[in-house]
C-alpha cells in the first residue's frame, strides 16, 4: 500500500521519484499489469464486490473464510474486508485474554465452543496455506473451573446438565475434592465448583488472527483498510401479510473512505456483513437500523455498545502452579495463569454502576486495587503478596439486551447480516459463529449449528437468551 | 433502401430536439417504425437479389440480418432506460446518438454492394461500440476491455483491407453482384495463400474463433447492456456475413485452407461449452455460450455447401436473438441484486415468475429444442458437416450435450431452489421489461412457423 506520497511535487526536485512512476507506467501497460489511464487506484478497493464485510477482526475474517469454504463452484464470490486499524490496537480480538469454555448455560453457546475448540485444535488442517509454516496457537488446555456459593448451586447443576447433553466434559467438585484436587484455593463459601475436563483453556489470539487474514488472503479475499462512512441503500414501501405497511430496504453500495485522506470509493454490494465489534452499534445506526419510532421494529436499534474492561498482569512466585485452570470467582472475578513463571491474568467485570469511561483506553490501577485483589487473596491465600507487573484495557461488544451474539439477517435491511454483539465470548466463538453465518448466505437457513434464537429479530419480540452465572 | 437509411439517420436530430420526458418515447417508437419498413425487404423473389441501387441491395441472406439489426434498435432503447435513469440529459442523448449511430453504419453494412465500402463501414462500427464499452461499462476493467476488442478487431482486419485492395487491382471491381460471375478459381501458390488468410482473418477474429476469441468475454462482461446486446446479436454476425460473402472468391482454396480453422472452431465448440459449465459470473457463461454457436457457423461458412449455409443463416438469426435476451435477463437479475454471480440470486421462479417463464423460453432456445430456428440451424450444420466427415459427429454431439447442459446449470441455478434471504425485496418485472422479453422471444417463436424466410 502507498502509505507515503510526495505531496506538492514541484518541478524540478525529486528525479527519483519521477522514474519510479514512469517506470511503474510501463509496467503497469505491459501484458499482466492492470492499466488504467486516468490515475493510480491501486490503493482503493475495488468498484464492486459481491459480499463486503465491514470489520477485519476475528469474527469477520471468521465469515471470510467460511463463505470462501463452503461456496460451490470455487472462486463465485467475491469478498472484500474493510478494516480501519490494520494495527489493531483497539480491536477487542488480540485485546482478549483469550480463553475458550463450553461452560454456557444456552446449548446453543455450549454447540458453537465445541465446534469452536475442534477448528482450534485442528486449526493447520482448516487454515494451511502453501508454503507457510503451521500455525502454533498455543492452547493450553487447563481448563476452566466455575465456583459457586449456595445461591447458585442449583443453577450451576442445571447448567451441567444442559452442558453435558450438548457434549461438553464437566465434571462437578465438592468442596472436598476442590481442596484435594487445588490445594492453594480457599473453598470458604464454595458450595459447588465445575470443572471442565476436556476442550477448555486459553489460546493466543493474536495467532488465530493471522492465521486466518494469511489463509483468508490466499483464498481471494481482498482486503482494504478503510472506513465505512456511509450506505447507499434503496427501498421498497411493502405490505406484510397482517397489512401493514412495513419499508423494505436494501444496501447497493458501500462508502468506503481510505484513511487519512478524503478519498472515498463506493463499492456495489449485494450483500453487507456486519462485524465490526464494539462499533456495530455505531455501523447499524448508519444503515438507518433503528430510525423509526421506539417500539417499532424500524426503530428498534442494533443493542451493542462499547464497554471498557481492564485486564491486569500480576506476578506471585508462591501462587498456583501449572495446573492452575482459569478459575472463576463468584463475585465476577476471574484468573488464569500466564506463561511459566509464575506470571497470572486477570480482571473484573465492573457492575453497571461502576462501568469505566469507554472513551479511551486508559486503565484504571485503583480498580484492580479496590475490586480485583481483595475477593483475589480471598479465594487464593497466596495472591496476597503478589506484584501487578501491566494492565491494559479493552473493549467487549457489549450487548446490552442479553449479552448474547446477533446473528443472521435484520429483517427490514434485506442484505445486511450481523455477526457481533457476543460481549466478550465473541473470541471463542468465532470459527463456529462464521460457518453460521455462511451457511446463512448461502443456504439462507442455519445448516449445522441452528442459531435462530439469536437473530435479530428478538430485540423486537423480547425474548431474551440469557445466560445464567455468566461473567 | 434510403427509405431506411434517411429516417435512421434522422433519428439523431429528434434525440437531441425531444423533450427530457419524451426522449426514450420518441426513440423507441420510431425505431420500431423503421424496423417495421425494413420487413417488406424479407420478401425475397427467388434466387436472385434485390438490387436496388449501385450501392445498395439486398438478398435473402442480408435481408434477415437487416431485419434483426433494425429490430434490435428498439429494444436496446428499452434495456438502456434502467441503468441511465441516473445519468444527465446530455449523456442519455449522448448514448442514444451512439447507438443510432451503430445501427446506421450496420444498416449500410449489411446492405454493401461493393466490398471497399463494406470494408469501410465493418471498421466504423468499432467506433461506436467502443464508446458505449468504455464510457457507460461498470467497472474499471472496461478500459482493458474496450483495449482488447479495438484491436484484436484492427489487427485482424488491416489485412483484410491489403487483401481487397490487391483484389480490386486484379479484378477491376469489387462490386459484390459482378465479381460472383467474375471471380477465377485460384491457385494454392503462397502469395494466394496468404491472401486467402488475408481475407479470412478479419471476419474469423469478429466470430470469434476458439483461438482468438479472447476479446468477447471481456467486452461482453464489461459493456453496458446495450453494447452487450448489439455486440452479442448483430456484430458477431458480421463475421459470418463477411465470410460468406469474401468465400466466394477464394475458390478453390478453401478446401485446403480451412482444414486448421475447421479443427479450431470443432475443438473451441467443445472447449468454449465446457468453460460454460465452470462459470460463476452470468454474462460471462451467456458470453462463452456465444463463442460456442459462432463456432458451428464457423464451421458451416467452412464448409460451403447449400445446406450449411442455410444452416449457418438460421443459426445466425436465431442465436442473435437468443443471446440478447438471455444478456436481457441477466441484466435485470443485475440491476436488483447488483451482482453477477449466479450463486448469490437464487429462486427467483418463486419471487417473479414471469420472469421465470421467459428465463424458461430463452434457456429452451438456447439449448435448441425443436421447432425453433436454433434446432433447425444446428441440424443443418450437424448433418453437412457429417456429410464432410464422419467424425465430426462426436464432437457435433458432444457439444449439444453440454449445452444443454450448461443452459439448464444456469436455468436451475438461478430459477430454481430456495430463495436466499437477501433478494426478498427485489423489485417486480417491470412492463418494459416483460415487454422487452416478450419482443425477442415473440420473432424467435413466429420464426419456427415459417423458417423458409431465414434460411438463405
Amino acid at each position: 500500500a502507498h502509505d507515503v506520497k510526495t505531496v506538492g511535487r514541484l518541478g524540478g526536485g525529486d528525479r527519483d521519484g519521477k522514474m519510479s512512476e514512469i517506470k511503474k507506467k510501463i509496467q503497469s501497460i505491459l501484458p499482466g499489469g492492470d492499466w488504467n489511464p486516468l490515475y493510480d487506484t491501486s490503493h482503493l478497493p475495488p468498484e464492486s464486490s459481491d459480499v463486503v464485510i465491514v470489520g477485519g477482526g476475528v469474527l469477520g475474517l471468521s465469515v471470510a473464510y467460511w463463505l470462501k469454504k463452503l461456496e460451490k463452484p470455487r472462486g463465485a464470490i467475491r469478498v472484500l474486508v474493510v478494516e480501519r486499524d490494520h494495527t489493531y490496537s483497539r480491536a477487542s480480538t488480540v485485546l482478549s485474554v483469550g480463553g475458550i469454555r463450553q461452560q454456557f448455560s444456552v446449548p446453543e453457546n455450549v454447540q458453537l465452543s465445541l465446534f469452536s475448540i475442534d477448528f482450534l485444535r485442528n486449526i493447520n488442517e482448516y487454515l494451511a496455506v502453501a508454503d507457510d509454516p503451521p500455525l502454533d496457537i498455543q492452547f493450553n488446555p487447563s481448563g476452566y473451573l466455575l465456583l459457586a456459593s449456595e445461591k447458585g448451586a442449583a443453577i450451576m447443576e442445571n447448567n451441567v446438565k444442559v452442558q453435558r447433553q450438548e457434549g461438553a466434559k464437566v465434571c462437578l467438585m465438592s468442596p472436598e475434592q476442590l481442596r484435594n484436587k487445588f490445594p492453594w484455593i480457599n473453598t470458604e463459601g464454595v458450595a459447588l465448583a465445575s470443572y471442565g475436563m476436556e476442550h477448555e483453556g486459553w489460546f493466543d489470539p493474536w495467532c488465530l488472527l493471522q492465521g486466518l487474514r494469511r489463509k483468508v488472503q490466499s483464498m481471494g479475499v481482498l482486503f482494504c483498510r478503510g472506513e465505512v462512512t456511509r450506505f447507499m441503500s434503496s427501498s421498497n414501501l411493502m405490505k406484510t401479510a397482517s397489512g401493514e405497511e412495513v419499508n423494505l430496504k436494501r444496501i447497493h453500495e458501500v462508502h468506503v473512505k481510505i484513511d487519512q485522506s478524503l478519498e472515498y470509493q463506493p463499492v456495489e454490494c449485494a450483500i453487507v456483513i456486519n462485524a465490526a465489534g464494539a462499533w456495530s452499534g455505531q455501523v447499524a445506526e448508519l444503515a438507518g437500523i433503528g430510525k423509526g419510532p421506539p417500539g417499532t421494529l424500524q426503530g428498534t436499534k442494533l443493542p451493542v455498545e462499547l464497554r471498557k474492561r481492564y485486564v491486569y498482569l500480576w506476578h506471585c512466585p508462591q501462587g498456583p502452579g501449572l495446573e492452575t485452570p482459569f478459575v472463576i470467582d463468584p463475585s465476577g472475578t476471574y484468573f488464569r495463569r500466564e506463561g511459566l513463571g509464575h506470571n497470572y491474568l486477570g480482571g473484573c467485570s465492573p457492575t453497571e454502576e461502576e462501568e469505566p469511561d469507554p472513551g479511551n483506553l486508559e486503565v484504571d490501577h485503583d480498580f484492580f486495587q479496590d475490586r480485583v485483589w481483595p475477593p483475589l487473596a480471598q479465594r487464593v491465600p497466596a495472591f496476597e503478596t503478589l506484584k501487578v507487573r501491566s494492565a491494559w484495557a479493552g473493549y467487549y461488544d457489549y450487548n446490552t439486551f442479553d449479552q448474547n451474539g446477533v446473528v443472521g439477517p435484520h429483517p427490514l435491511v434485506i442484505n445486511m447480516y450481523f455477526a457481533t454483539g457476543f460481549s466478550g465470548h465473541g473470541l471463542q466463538q468465532a470459527p463456529a459463529v462464521g460457518r453460521a453465518v455462511a451457511e446463512m448466505v448461502l443456504e439462507g437457513h442455519f445448516q449445522t449449528i441452528n442459531l435462530s434464537s439469536f437473530l435479530f429479530s428478538r430485540f423486537y419480540s423480547g425474548e431474551k437468551v440469557q445466560e445464567h452465572n455468566i461473567i | 433502401m434510403l427509405k431506411i437509411i434517411i429516417p435512421t439517420a434522422m433519428l439523431m436530430p429528434m434525440t437531441w430536439l425531444s423533450k427530457p420526458n419524451m426522449i426514450w418515447i420518441n426513440s423507441t417508437t420510431y425505431s420500431l417504425l423503421i424496423s417495421l419498413i425494413s420487413l417488406p425487404y424479407l420478401n425475397q423473389l427467388g434466387d436472385n437479389s434485390l438490387n436496388l441501387s449501385l450501392l445498395f441491395f439486398s438478398d435473402s441472406l442480408s435481408a434477415p440480418l437487416l431485419v434483426l439489426t433494425t429490430w434490435l434498435l428498439p429494444l436496446m432503447l428499452m434495456a438502456s432506460q434502467s441503468h441511465l435513469s441516473k445519468e444527465t440529459l446530455a449523456r442519455k442523448k449522448l448514448y442514444i446518438t451512439m447507438l443510432i449511430i451503430l445501427q446506421l453504419l450496420l444498416i449500410m453494412t449489411f446492405t454493401a454492394t461493393e466490398l471497399i465500402m463494406f470494408y469501410i463501414l465493418f471498421e466504423a462500427t468499432l467506433i461506436p461500440t467502443l464508446i458505449i464499452i468504455t464510457r457507460w461499462g461498470n467497472q474499471t476493467e472496461r478500459l482493458n476491455a474496450g483495449l482488447y476488442f479495438l484491436f484484436y478487431t484492427l489487427m485482424g482486419s488491416l489485412p483484410l483491407l491489403v487483401a481487397l485492395l490487391y483484389i480490386q487491382n486484379t479484378t477491376g471491381t469489387l462490386n459484390f453482384l459482378i465479381i460472383q460471375y467474375w471471380a477465377k478459381p485460384i491457385s494454392a501458390t503462397w502469395s494466394n495463400i496468404f491472401l486467402w488468410l488475408a481475407c479470412m482473418m478479419a471476419f474469423m477474429v469478429k466470430m470469434p474463433l476458439y483461438g482468438l476469441h479472447l476479446w468477447l468475454p471481456k467486452a461482453h462482461v464489461e459493456a453496458p447492456i446495450a453494447g452487450s446486446m448489439v455486440l452479442a446479436a448483430v456484430l458477431l454476425k458480421l463475421g459470418g456475413y463477411g465470410m460468406m460473402r469474401i468465400t466466394i472468391l477464394l475458390n478453390p482454396m478453401t478446401n485446403q485452407m480451412a482444414y486448421p480453422f475447421m479443427m479450431l472452431s470443432l475443438w473451441g465448440m467443445v472447449m468454449t461449452s465446457s468453460i460454460c459449465l465452470r462459470q460463476t459470473d452470468l454474462k460471462s457463461l451467456i458470453a462463452y455460450s456465444s463463442v460456442s454457436h459462432m463456432a458451428l457457423v464457423i464451421v458451416a461458412v467452412l464448409i460451403q455447401t447449400p445446406w450449411s449455409y442455410m444452416g449457418a443463416t438460421a443459426l445466425m438469426i436465431a442465436h442473435g436473438l437468443t443471446s440478447s435476451v438471455l444478456f436481457c435477463l441477466a441484466n435485470s437479475n443485475y440491476e436488483r441484486v447488483h451482482s453477477r454471480t449466479m450463486i448469490l440470486a437464487r429462486g427467483l421462479q418463486t419471487i417473479l415468475p414471469l420472469m421465470a417463464a421467459w428465463w424458461l423460453l430463452a434457456s429452451l432456445a438456447n439449448l435448441a429444442l425443436p421447432p425453433t430456428i436454433n434446432l433447425i440451424g444446428e441440424l443443418f450444420v450437424v448433418m453437412a458437416s457429417f456429410s464432410w466427415s464422419n467424425m465430426t459427429i462426436v464432437l457435433m454431439g458432444t457439444n449439444i450435450i453440454i449445452t444443454a447442459l450448461y443452459t439448464l446449470y444456469m436455468l436451475t441455478t438461478t430459477q430454481r431452489g430456495k430463495y436466499t434471504h437477501h433478494i426478498k425485496n427485489i423489485n417486480p418485472s417491470f412492463t418494459r421489461e416483460n415487454a422487452l422479453m416478450a419482443l425477442h422471444l415473440l420473432p424467435l417463436l413466429l420464426l419456427s412457423l415459417n423458417p423458409k424466410i431465414v434460411l438463405g
